[in-house]
Formats: C-alpha cells, sequence, structure tokens
C-alpha cells in the first residue's frame, strides 16, 4: 500500500494535498453550531449535481412534454419520486443552510480582513445560485414555473432603453415559450453548475489561504506552538471530519423528514398551481416566487415605482458585496461588540424574515406599510452600521479562544 | 391582432374570479386512507363508470392500479379499460389512461374540454374535489339545469346526480332534496370520499410507499447520528 501511495505522489502530489487540506489543515477548535453549514452547503451542492444528473436522464426540455416528463419521473421511473423529491427538497435546503451560512458571518465578522475575497467569492455563489434556482424552476413547466418567471423577466423591462430588448434577449420570445425553456435548461444543468464549480472552488482555496474565523473572532494563527502549529488550532482530520459527519447525519435525519413525509411543505417547497401545466392563456390569481426569494421580492413591491422597485432588489443584495468595508469595527465576533451592533443584527435579521413573510401574501395596505417598514430597516442597517461601526465601544477581545461546553 | 392575443390582454385586466374557480365557500373536510384498498378500488370503479368517458388521467398507467390497488389483470383489461386503440384492439395494459373524446364537439357541447384530473388533488386538494362534487344544486337558469357553490356556473354537468338526487335552494334560501337518488345523502358521501381517495392516490402513487419507505430511512439516519455521536465525542476526548 505504502508503495503505491509513494508511486502515485511521486507522480502527483496527493498526500501533500491530504495533508495541506485536512490532516495538518488547522482550523479553530472552538467552533459552534454554525459552522456546520460550509460543509453542509457543499454537501448539498454534490447533491443536487448527482440527483440532477439522474432527472436529465428522464427528463425532456421541450415545452409540449416537460411537464409530462416530471410526472412520468415521478411514476415511471424506478425511484423516480425520491431523485426528484431530493432535488426540489435540496433546492430550498441549500438556501436555509446559505443564508444560515451568512447569518455566521455577519454575526461573527467573518467578512473581515483578511477575508474580504472570501466573503466576495461566497456573494458570487449566492447570486449565482438565485439564478441557478431561478431557472432550475422553469423546468418543471407548471403554471407558477411559468407565471414566475414571467414576472421575474419582464422586471428586465423596467430598466430604461436596453430593458425591453434584454428580455427578449433573455427570453429568446416576446413571452416565456419552448426557446427560453430550452436555454434555461442548458444554462441550469452545464453552464451556472460549471460556474459555481469554480466559484465553490475558489471560496475554499481562499478559506485555507487564511484559515476560518472562530465564534471569538481570534485569529488562532497569532498564537503558535514552538512546532508551528496555532495553539489553539486542531487538524481538521479527523476532528472536524467526525463533527461534520456528526452534522450531516442530523442534517440527513431532517432532510430526509422532509423528501419523505412533506414534500410539499406545505406548498412552499412545492407550489400547488405548479402541478398544473404552464398555460400562457392562464393567469395564476396569486403569481408568488419560491420563498428563498420572497424577502427580495417584497423590497421590489415596497417601491412603488417598478424601475425603483428593481434598483432596490438590485442594491439590496449588491450592498451585502460591500459587508467587509461598510463594517469598519475592527472586532469580528458580536461577542465582543457593543449593543448597538447587537440591536442593529437583530432588526436586520427580524426584517429580513418579516420581508420573506410579506413577499409571500397578496398584498394588503397594513403588509405594504410594513413592507415599507422592513425595507427601511434592511438598508438603515447598512447605512447605520458605516457610521456606528468606525468608533464603536468593544468588549475586550481575549489571546485565546474560548470553549463554551 | 389575433384573438388568443386579445385573451391573453384580457387576462391581466379582467379580475381572477372570471376564471371561476375562486370562491371564499369553506372547503369539506375528507378522510384521505391510502391503506384502504377497498375503498381506492370502489374509487376507481365510480372514476371509470361515471367520470372516465371525459376526464382523463393521462400521466397514470393501466398497469400501476394491478399492483397498486390490488386488482388482477383481468379485471383491469375488462372492468376498467374502456377503449380501445385506433385499430380497434383493446387499449393495452401498458398505456396511459386517455380517452376517445373529441376535443371539438366536446367543446361544442360543455362549453370547455374536460380538465385532465392525474393532479387535480394535488393542484386543488382533496377537500376542493370533495367539497365540488357535494355542491351540485338546481339551477334553472344554466345549460346543465345544475350549478355548484363552489365552483359558481360551472360548466359540467352533475353526473352523479342519479345517486345523490338534485337538491335544490326554497324560498328561504336553505338547500333541500328536492329529487331522491339511489343513494341516501351519507352513502353518496362515502362513495365521494372513495372517489377522492383514488383520485388522491392517483395524484401522487408514490405515496402509497413513501411513508413506509421513509419510516425506516428516520429509524436509520436517528440510529446513524447517534452513532456519529458518539464518535464525535470520542475523538474529541482530549480537546480542552
Amino acid at each position: 500500500m505504502s508503495k503505491f501511495v509513494a508511486w502515485i505522489d511521486q507522480r502527483l502530489p496527493v498526500s501533500k494535498f491530504v495533508r495541506n487540506h485536512l490532516s495538518e489543515y488547522y482550523a479553530p477548535k472552538n467552533f459552534n453550531f454554525f459552522y456546520f453549514f460550509g460543509s453542509l452547503a457543499l454537501f448539498v451542492f454534490i447533491l443536487q449535481i448527482i440527483t440532477g444528473i439522474f432527472l436529465t436522464i428522464n427528463y425532456k426540455p421541450d415545452a409540449a412534454s416537460a411537464f409530462a416528463s416530471v410526472e412520468y419521473i415521478m411514476r415511471d421511473v424506478e425511484w423516480g419520486w425520491l431523485i426528484r423529491y431530493m432535488h426540489s427538497t435540496g433546492a430550498s435546503f441549500f438556501f436555509i443552510i446559505i443564508y444560515l451560512h451568512m447569518l455566521r458571518a455577519l454575526m461573527y465578522g467573518s467578512y473581515k480582513k483578511p477575508r474580504e475575497l472570501l466573503w466576495l467569492f461566497g456573494m458570487f455563489i449566492f447570486v449565482l445560485l438565485m439564478a441557478e434556482a431561478f431557472m432550475g424552476y422553469l423546468l418543471p413547466w407548471g403554471q407558477m414555473s411559468y407565471w414566475g418567471a414571467q414576472v421575474i423577466i419582464s422586471l428586465f423591462g423596467a430598466i430604461p432603453f436596453i430593458g425591453e430588448s434584454l428580455a427578449l434577449w433573455i427570453r429568446g420570445d416576446y413571452v416565456i415559450s419552448d426557446a427560453t425553456l430550452n436555454r434555461f435548461f442548458a444554462f441550469h444543468v452545464i453552464a451556472l453548475p460549471l460556474l459555481l464549480f469554480a466559484v465553490i472552488y475558489l471560496h475554499i482555496a481562499a478559506l485555507h489561504t487564511v484559515g476560518s474565523n472562530n465564534p471569538d473572532g481570534v485569529e488562532i494563527k497569532a498564537n503558535k506552538n514552538p512546532d508551528g502549529t496555532p495553539v489553539d488550532g486542531i487538524p481538521f482530520h479527523p476532528y472536524y471530519t467526525v463533527k461534520d459527519i456528526f452534522g450531516l447525519a442530523v442534517f440527513l435525519t431532517i432532510f430526509m423528514f422532509v423528501v419523505f413525509f412533506m414534500p410539499e411543505f406545505g406548498g412552499y417547497f412545492l407550489e400547488k398551481d405548479n402541478f398544473v401545466p404552464a398555460d400562457p392563456l392562464k393567469t395564476p390569481e396569486h403569481i408568488v416566487p419560491v420563498w428563498y426569494f420572497t424577502p427580495f421580492y417584497a423590497i421590489l413591491r415596497a417601491i412603488p415605482d417598478k424601475l425603483g422597485g428593481v434598483i432596490a432588489m438590485g442594491l439590496a443584495i449588491f450592498v451585502l458585496f460591500l459587508m467587509p468595508w461598510i463594517d469598519r469595527c475592527k472586532v469580528k465576533s458580536i461577542r465582543y461588540r457593543s449593543s448597538t451592533y447587537k440591536i442593529l443584527l437583530a432588526s436586520f435579521v427580524i426584517s429580513f424574515i418579516g420581508l420573506g413573510y410579506i413577499g409571500m401574501q397578496a398584498p394588503t395596505p397594513i403588509l405594504t406599510a410594513l413592507g415599507r417598514t422592513f425595507t427601511l430597516i434592511y438598508f438603515a442597517f447598512f447605512v447605520v452600521l458605516y457610521f456606528t461601526s468606525k468608533n464603536e465601544k468593544t468588549k475586550p477581545v481575549p489571546e485565546r479562544v474560548t470553549m463554551h461546553e | 391582432m389575433n384573438k388568443a392575443y386579445v385573451f391573453f390582454l384580457l387576462c391581466f385586466i379582467l379580475p381572477s374570479p372570471v376564471f371561476g374557480a375562486s370562491s371564499s365557500v369553506e372547503l369539506k373536510p375528507v378522510f384521505i386512507d391510502l391503506g384502504n384498498k377497498a375503498s381506492l378500488q370502489r374509487g376507481a370503479q365510480i372514476f371509470f363508470n361515471n367520470c372516465s368517458g371525459c376526464h382523463t388521467l393521462q400521466y397514470h398507467r393501466y398497469s400501476k392500479l394491478v399492483n397498486d390497488l390490488n386488482i388482477s389483470e383481468e379485471m383491469v383489461r375488462s372492468n376498467l379499460i374502456l377503449t380501445t386503440q385506433k385499430s380497434g384492439e383493446p387499449t393495452k395494459l401498458g398505456s396511459t389512461i386517455t380517452n376517445s373524446i373529441n376535443h371539438d364537439s366536446i367543446k361544442e357541447a360543455f362549453g370547455v374540454v374536460p380538465p385532465d384530473l392525474t393532479l387535480t388533488a394535488r393542484s386543488r386538494g382533496p377537500e376542493w374535489i370533495y367539497t365540488f362534487l357535494t355542491s351540485f344544486y338546481e339551477d334553472d337558469s344554466r345549460p346543465m339545469g345544475v350549478n355548484n357553490i363552489l365552483y359558481p356556473n360551472v360548466n359540467m354537468p352533475h353526473v352523479l346526480w342519479y345517486k345523490e338526487g338534485l337538491k335544490a335552494y326554497n324560498e328561504n334560501n336553505q338547500l333541500f332534496l328536492k329529487v331522491d337518488g339511489q343513494l341516501s345523502q351519507k352513502e353518496y358521501e362515502q362513495e365521494i370520499t372513495d372517489l377522492v381517495n383514488f383520485l388522491t392516490y392517483v395524484s401522487e402513487p408514490a405515496q402509497l410507499e413513501r411513508y413506509t419507505i421513509g419510516f425506516w430511512v428516520m429509524i436509520f439516519l436517528v440510529f446513524f447520528a447517534f452513532i456519529t455521536y458518539l464518535l464525535k465525542i470520542e475523538y474529541w476526548r482530549d480537546i480542552k
């Protein structure tokens, strides 16, 4: 065996790679609950690729047969229903994981120097993932697939001068049609996954260059043993591999429970109207995007002007890219930051969840007013943070990480 | 501008009740029990005897009924397959459940093409179908002589009236049974429950196995999570 490994290592540095990224890659020993979501996101990405491959074997990207081919998968393909439910549930869980992963970064300042690039790559993954999910949602070719896409793509039409031609260019037709379905299929199954793969690679490469942050926001590389390893670091393998496998097992228990017992998740993961084939002549009563887009959709609707709404929605995502430069506080972790930051982050999270709820409802005067308030709070978070973070009253940060057992 | 385009525009202008699907009628609860094979078989019988002339189950296959409903191939061939292929041969067991209505002529007769019912229990829900089928009443102003509380001005006639009888509103605006049917109200409700049960099965046949498999998968995963927890504890013993 060792001869074989040596033979390989002379030709490809596999052992070196394993050492650098697993057995001698040091991670802080004080990771908490929020640190499961990175590896879980990677797992779900791979799960989506694998289930997706099996789905494409029987799916037909053709407006005349797409809907029927999905039902064929659900009924006539052996285990097709399981593969499809894993893929559809996986899409929703991907966003749950990513949102918690991002919240973690906001809580512990994981975007701060030297991790600005890491955050930017993460944000690119988030945007790509939204595009991936949006295009994937058209493929079942149900009513909500069709009309959801119709509404979202028509938003591009609000852009002055080039808007209409841009929307036409994206659709490849004047309305969502077979041409749109074909190109969305191409983007969903090859173009975007390839891009995602590349940016995820960069995200992890950047992470392994600077090392993980941790709940105390202490740089473990600042305190080293005589042999050069961080005092508060432990090798990723075996410590975090066994811990992450445990996290994965708990995740799978919850995930498979949804897959087997509530794959529609009360109409949030699979919308009722999507069990009706797309009909360009019948608009559903109530067009709602899937839950993971609704916070941004609510921001869009909060602005009375269409172009203004589109700009606000775009800005809501873009401003997140700037977090490393908006938050000017030197202290990373929320544990040692001022109550101002705690209140700001709490109101940001509440407004995000509130917007998500409002985005799912039919507009009423009260909800619209509430939606505008939450939109204001959403943007106020960044503005207020920019001005308060520079001279924030922080608590002393410990020299070493702390363990809470 | 062609007609379809005008209609397309109208869709945006007119409020949705134009499509007749929306109303604020409270849905009646219905007890769905996919483990009750007898109920599913009765539901299939009611469907093929009364509904399949106009409504298809175009994504489902006759052959699935054999295993899923515990009925013999012979029974399916002789009692459920009521159509033929173009050649005149009986429809094959592996075929999807369609019918031979001509879309143009049925549209002329009823004003609409009767919808496919494979997924209705998923798109509208079992309660909706149950409420719909128990909400017909006499209305002379309608071409079919009946109307529906849940789906006002629906084009479908009350096909099952010979079973249920015919309800009508009296001068106090209360429903009463004007014409008796073959069944009592309770028996009729039971038959509709069986039919809805069958349509719920058809909307997602995987439901028959998904809960059972899910149960074992859950047991495995909880056990697996427990083992990995012990493993984690063991490895982390020396981390202070």
